[in-house]
């Protein structure tokens, strides 16, 4: 019995743990400060929160019908280092990359995507090295 | 105490069994269920597809980048929302009165735009998400041309802001009919300014375009049409489809390339799409598309 009981106990601060490690992680809060850092000329989309769950989870993913002759710009925002390790990446339909902002090791803040061509396509946010697995990014337009 | 690790154990098990299946993988597997009589799709599922569908602003400022004279006469009438009563009437007008206010702000036609506010916060009101629209600084920011952008932003946070809370309160249904609504809004405000552009190959290429939205669409009402409103509308829906069969979209797949500039990183888009359709394919869509909004806004 005594072993059961600790084996519970462990079991119960785990899920407490991962419970607090996720109630750490305002990715609502860092994706509406993402907002006033749209690039200039760009029009607000939409907001994505990223939570990794603290290293629980290795994807988030969306989706969003983009239009060719149309400019994307996505920006990422974290709590500490401008994207904390957050690689965002887009992929077509078939799940051909399109575009990234983790470019010959280096992590960029905002990627600028000028769509040719008008699909499905899927924003997913990894995570390298990232310290909180915590972000929010914003989607934005111009013709 | 048997009873107390019992509950505990349970209460573990399930924390550890909530986890969300991928994205892709609910996807397929919701697909396979679509032709049951009850459906079983996921909040997530649904929420997903929900997300994908562009804001109808991209097409306003489409039209207005190419040219195109602002005409209030293609927008319902804001005095419409009287004979607007059940919520399925409510939501899908309240989607149509979202795209002419922001088809009015990119105009910058402020008293057309408070009209359409107005229509916005009574319907809004009326389906009990009311509180997600600020009347008061979407009228102060609406009254001075300087302040588009924030206008923007604030008129497409609030839909954002409604749509999630939709989602987050089993009440997904309203949110695919405003969407529904706008989305329809904006193809139908597209054709009108293609029936006098006929020339206009960029906005008969974004007529086209559509089909790959009409499928989201599609596919969204295709869960609800247990309820008779909403499976009427989806009828209607398979019937632009129709219209829309014989447009082609192809897609050619290049790897793109980077570059920096001021710090930021630019794709070079080398993939393109192709879009096939005829004068002919965009009147039968017009006249569909009149037929459907015609019965939604009268």
């Amino acid at each position: 019995m005594k072993n059961i009981m600790k084996i519970l106990g462990l079991i119960t601060a785990a899920v407490i743990f991962s419970f607090n490690v996720n109630a750490q992680c305002n990715a609502e809060a860092l994706a509406q400060n993402c907002v006033p850092k749209l690039q200039d000329g760009f029009t607000f989309l939409k907001t994505f929160k990223v939570d990794g769950l603290g290293g629980a989870k290795s994807k988030v993913e969306y989706s969003y019908v983009f239009s060719k002759d149309t400019q994307y710009f996505l920006n990422i925002c974290a709590a500490s280092d401008p994207t904390d390790g957050i690689i965002v990446t887009m992929y077509d339909s078939k799940r051909q990359i399109v575009s990234t902002n983790f470019n010959n090791g280096k992590f960029y803040p905002g990627i600028v995507y000028p769509c040719n061509a008008t699909g499905i396509y899927y924003i997913t946010f990894t995570f390298q090295g990232s310290t909180n697995y915590c972000g929010g990014s914003v989607l934005g337009f111009k013709r | 105490m048997k009873k107390f690790i019992f509950i505990l154990t349970a209460t573990v098990l399930f924390a550890c069994n909530s986890g969300k299946k991928s994205d892709e993988q609910a996807y397929l597997e919701s697909l396979d269920t679509l032709e049951l009589d009850q459906p079983v799709i996921s909040e997530e599922v649904i929420s997903d597809i929900i997300q994908q569908i562009p804001s109808p602003l991209e097409v306003s400022f489409l039209l207005k980048s190419a040219g195109s004279k602002y005409s209030v006469d293609m927008l319902n009438d804001p005095d419409n929302i009287s004979n607007y009563n059940s919520s399925f009437e409510k939501a899908l007008n309240l989607g149509i009165y979202g795209t002419d206010l922001g088809y009015a702000n990119i105009y910058e036609q402020n008293q057309d735009a408070l009209f359409y506010l107005n229509s916005i916060t009574s319907l809004a009101e009326d389906l009990s998400i009311g509180q997600f629209f600020d009347f008061g600084t979407i009228k102060r920011l609406a009254t001075n041309s300087d302040n588009l952008d924030s206008l923007l932003l604030i008129t497409t946070q609030n839909f954002n802001n409604i749509n999630e809370y939709l989602q987050d309160n089993q009440r997904q249904n309203l949110s695919v009919l405003i969407l529904t609504g706008g989305w329809l809004e904006a193809l139908h405000i597209v054709c009108e300014v293609v029936n006098n552009n006929p020339d206009n190959k960029e906005l008969v290429e974004k007529i086209g375009e559509q089909k790959i939205i009409l499928d989201n669409i599609k596919l969204l009402l295709g869960f609800y049409k247990n309820d008779p409103y909403i499976a009427d509308l989806h009828k209607n829906i398979l019937k632009l489809e129709e219209a829309f069969a014989e447009i082609e979209i192809i897609y050619t797949y290049a790897e793109p390339t980077f570059k920096e500039v001021n710090g930021m990183l630019v794709i070079e888009d080398n993939s393109t799409t192709t879009i096939n359709i005829t004068p002919e394919n965009v009147v039968t869509i017009r006249n569909q598309v009149n037929e459907i909004r015609d019965k939604i806004i009268s």
